[in-house]
């Protein structure tokens, strides 16, 4: 087993697992990292989506191997207060019921977010379609989802892009 | 957003600590590192009961003693503690308790949370609230009466506006003796119960940092993954771990061995039952991470001793229901002389439904963590049953109870499935063996292929009618096997349930009636699934009742209020819950508000149709009507689902709305997708894919509306699934006049191009 460079949430770690291994089972049990959830192992519940540079991806079915050098975000990483838009929407919504399958819902949306300030309900059917919640708050979800969209918008507009944002100021 | 109230998990060692310590007449406490360690000795903590406890700085702790798996009981019991407290409920801090036998049955089912939990705990926080009281008046020398609590944990002395902390009064009010007789609250008094709160666990849970049993991790932990037998009841013959060990990270393999389990819930059970309640044993593979543990089992070459369940094949249930129905089953009800009243009646009314075996599928697999070693046995389950999981640990392990530590994580989805033990079993068998703590996962595969399911069910319901179209009999044989008997063995009714909730109406409205039933064996083990029998026979009572609407001419809805309004409480309440008289008015009460607020009557556009369903059970009453459009290629489309609610006093209306949403999606994930199959004694599916989910594109508009009361709270976490089949069934019938009897839908024979 050779060790395996990875950057999360900003952190760089180097681990030592098969290379096989998903990438949801080394943030979990190597990282101790457990919000990211464990729903299927098949890429069929979107439970343990997180980001690899930016893009919401199932890390149950990601090895890895072909993660090494690149840039993953988790449920703990998305906002150092719990403050991202799409929290504080999931909060003011009351959309989690168990909640187990809500982190992974949460990134989808941040993503989603990124590249589509203002999303259709199409936008978010195609967005959160490979989702699964068993709870059924689907509903409160798709409010959610236009609600953080909402805030997202009215937020940039205020202040420079989050790029910028600790450069001049 | 206002200041919220704090979650905290106490540990097990903790309380025993501080309980060790208690002295003599106060009840027990938890002593909490989150909460100024030193100043909360027992002497100096309020402890009036097992709930409640509050120290001089003014921290007000509540325990909740039920399973939070989404339903949002954490807040729900808390809200009604703080209400009779009258505490700041933005500073209080609640937390999980342990399994405890203090608290009786912790049991969380049957939508039995609050209705279990009213009385006591409103008494709990008014005995609070009344010692804190004496101590007041007793520190200002003046008369209780004129003390009152003004909410905010603050008591008021109006005539002299002198006013007092909760925290201030705490030490003088762990010296008044506990009341007996306290007065609870008038309802218009209420402050916290009624309102909108938000969930306690939903800040944890939107930064990743809500621990449900499958994040738990201890000292000196390992992972294991268990090789189940893949044909109910079936054991391990013979096993190669060769390959298996050489797995890297792979530490141990063993045999688990097969044992029997008692029953779930502390019942007797005859000798030489024919129960089937046994863990079944299996290969585990035990690693330093659930991957390598996974990649272990994968190498492993296990023989199988399949034993005769490899026979089954649900395409033979299916044609052995079928025979059952055709000879007369077991007479549950009778009333009347319902055969001669059928065999003279002006117009009869014949139809079969049915319903599959069904898997729980909660989002969190199933998952158990344990430490067996030194004749003690602690685990961190996401259990529904703490009480039972006692039970079996301390019969399969053989140690006394107090050797036993249950922790009660936060459990990410039970919907019945965690009433059953055997994860928690075998753990605690798998740490023994490997000599460490384990934390055993079930993947989906296990999770679904090792379930205790909802069982396979055929119905023959028949109608007599009168010249006028009126009912005159009603006859409904149920065959399916029973749920109870995978515990307790026997057939029911012999083992004391009956298994006909759902079937309440008309039965009591009609002049004969008659209720029969026939049992399957079977080895395929069946299990608690959300509203339980009430879904599959209110699914046929509900479609039937369309069926003779439609027979005779009438409305749906006319019909159901025409078979009610008898205004009679159906003969011995056929339900779970025969303790709560059904209310004739409430009923109708929650089919006209759902009429009203769907629309009802209006005319829609071709290749649409609604359809009524209504509802007593676990307490509440719920009607629901489903709005669907059906293509002409046979697609169903479910636009919108209404639904009314009178769940007696509401506690958080946020919840109920959150309750009522979810069921329906529950209820309309198993109409519209879902079936377990079984083929060579083995369950066919393996994950989502094969058993398919409704997701966000396919989500209905859910409306729920909710009936004012102050009746005793009722149910809430099932009776919103069972209406949501037979309301969409019955749409579907409007929509193109076609039956769908059988679950799930086969919507193929909707098609008309």
């Amino acid at each position: 087993m050779n060790a395996i460079s990875i950057t999360v949430n900003g952190q760089q770690h180097s681990v030592e697992v098969s290379p096989d291994t998903p990438l949801l089972w080394v943030l979990r049990d190597t990282l101790g990292l457990t919000g990211t959830k464990f729903g299927c192992g098949q890429a069929l519940c979107g439970a343990c989506t997180v980001h690899v540079d930016g893009e919401a991806t199932r890390s149950c079915t990601t090895r890895i191997s072909t993660v090494a050098g690149r840039s993953i975000l988790t449920i703990e990483g998305l906002s150092p207060d719990g403050q991202h838009p799409v929290q504080q929407a999931w909060l003011a919504d009351q959309v989690p019921q168990c909640g187990y399958c809500q982190a992974g819902m949460i990134m989808t949306t941040a993503a989603l977010l990124a590249k589509n300030a203002s999303p259709t309900d199409a936008d978010i059917d195609d967005a959160l379609g490979g989702h699964i919640c068993r709870c059924g708050t689907y509903q409160r979800i798709r409010q959610a989802v236009h609600d953080a969209a909402a805030k997202h918008s009215s937020s940039e507009s205020k202040s420079p892009a989050p790029a910028a944002a600790g450069g001049t100021r | 957003m206002s200041a919220l109230p704090t979650l905290t998990n106490p540990s097990r060692r903790e309380f025993l600590k501080s309980s060790a310590t208690g002295s003599a007449g106060l009840l027990l406490a938890f002593h909490l590192p989150a909460i100024a360690a030193a100043a909360d000795s027992p002497e100096q903590v309020f402890q009036p009961n097992a709930y409640i406890f509050i120290n001089p700085q003014g921290d007000v702790r509540l325990v909740v003693t039920r399973s939070e798996m989404g339903q949002g009981v954490r807040t729900a019991l808390a809200m009604i503690l703080a209400e009779e407290l009258d505490a700041d409920w933005s500073r209080v801090k609640i937390e999980q308790g342990a399994c405890d036998p203090q608290y009786g049955d912790m049991t969380t089912g049957g939508s039995m949370s609050i209705r279990s939990t009213w009385d006591p705990l409103r008494k709990a926080g008014a005995s609070a609230r009344e010692m804190l009281l004496t101590a007041a008046a007793e520190t200002w020398g003046v008369p209780k009466s004129e003390c009152s609590a003004i909410g905010g944990s603050v008591i008021e002395h109006k005539k002299t506006g002198r006013k007092a902390t909760y925290g201030q009064l705490a030490i003088k009010a762990a010296s008044v003796p506990v009341p007996k007789d306290v007065p609870l609250k008038d309802p218009k008094d209420y402050r916290i119960v009624g309102t909108k709160r938000a969930r306690v666990d939903n800040q944890h849970i939107v930064i990743g940092e809500a621990h449900y049993g499958i994040d738990t991790k201890v000292p000196g932990m390992l992972y294991a993954v268990v090789a189940r037998p893949p044909v109910f009841g079936g054991k391990v013959k013979k096993f190669d771990a060769t390959r298996a060990l050489a797995v890297p990270g792979v530490k141990k393999v063993f045999e688990v061995p097969a044992v029997e389990m008692p029953p779930l819930f502390g019942e007797q059970r005859k000798p030489d039952s024919g129960h089937q309640h046994y863990l079944w044993g299996g290969v585990a593979v035990v690693a330093d991470s659930t991957w390598q543990a996974i990649a272990g089992r994968r190498a492993l070459a296990i023989d199988w001793d399949n034993g005769p369940g490899a026979e089954e094949s649900t395409e033979k249930q299916r044609a052995t229901l079928t025979e059952l129905l055709k000879t007369p089953g077991k007479e549950l009800k009778k009333i009347g002389d319902p055969e001669a009243a059928i065999a003279s009646a002006a117009k009869t009314v014949e139809a079969d439904y049915e319903t599959p075996f069904l898997a729980h599928m909660a989002m969190e697999p199933g998952n158990c963590t344990a430490s067996v070693h030194d004749g003690k046995c602690e685990v961190w389950a996401p259990t529904q049953n703490p009480n039972g999981m006692a039970t079996a640990l301390a019969s399969v392990l053989n140690l006394p109870q107090s050797a036993l530590t249950i922790h009660i994580t936060l459990i990410g989805g039970g919907f019945g499935r965690r009433l059953c033990i055997d994860y928690g079993v075998e753990a605690a068998l798998v740490s023994r063996s490997a000599g460490t703590p384990v934390k055993v996962i079930w993947t989906r595969d296990d999770d679904i292929r090792h379930d205790y399911y909802r069982p396979i069910s055929h119905h023959r319901l028949r109608a007599g009618l009168d010249a006028q179209g009126q009912v005159t009999s009603w006859l409904h044989h149920i065959a399916a096997p029973s749920t109870d008997s995978t515990f307790l063995g026997g057939e029911l009714p012999d083992t004391g349930g009956t298994e006909v909730a759902g079937t309440g109406l008309p039965n009591g409205t009609v002049a004969n009636y008659l209720l029969q039933q026939s049992f399957l064996r079977t080895a395929v083990p069946r299990g608690y699934w959300r509203a339980v029998d009430t879904n599959w026979n209110h699914f046929a009572v509900q479609c039937f009742m369309d069926e003779i609407a439609a027979a005779t001419g009438k409305d749906p809805l006319a019909l159901r209020k025409q078979l009610i309004a008898t205004k009679q409480k159906p003969a011995g309440a056929a339900d779970n819950d025969s303790d709560t008289p059904v209310n004739v008015d409430r009923l109708l009460g929650v089919l006209n508000l759902v009429a009203e607020k769907s629309g009802w009557g209006k005319p829609l556009p071709s290749g649409r149709g609604r359809g009524i369903a209504g509802l007593y059970g676990f307490g509440s009453y719920v009607a629901h009507v489903a709005e669907v459009t059906v293509a002409k290629d046979g697609t169903l489309r479910v636009d919108r689902v209404v639904v009314a609610v009178d769940c007696g006093q509401v506690i958080n209306p946020d919840l109920v709305a959150a309750q009522i949403e979810g069921g329906v999606v529950f209820g309309l994930t198993s109409a519209l997708y879902d079936e377990i199959t079984i083929q060579d004694g083995q369950v066919q599916q393996s994950n989502f894919d094969g058993y398919p989910m409704l997701r966000i594109p396919d989500m209905p508009k859910v409306e729920v509306h909710i009936v004012p009361s102050h009746e005793a709270p009722g149910g809430i976490g099932e009776p919103g699934v069972p209406s949501t089949a037979p309301a969409v069934a019955n749409a579907i019938f409007a929509a193109t006049g076609k039956r769908l009897r059988r679950l799930p839908f086969q919507t193929q024979e909707l098609a008309t191009t």
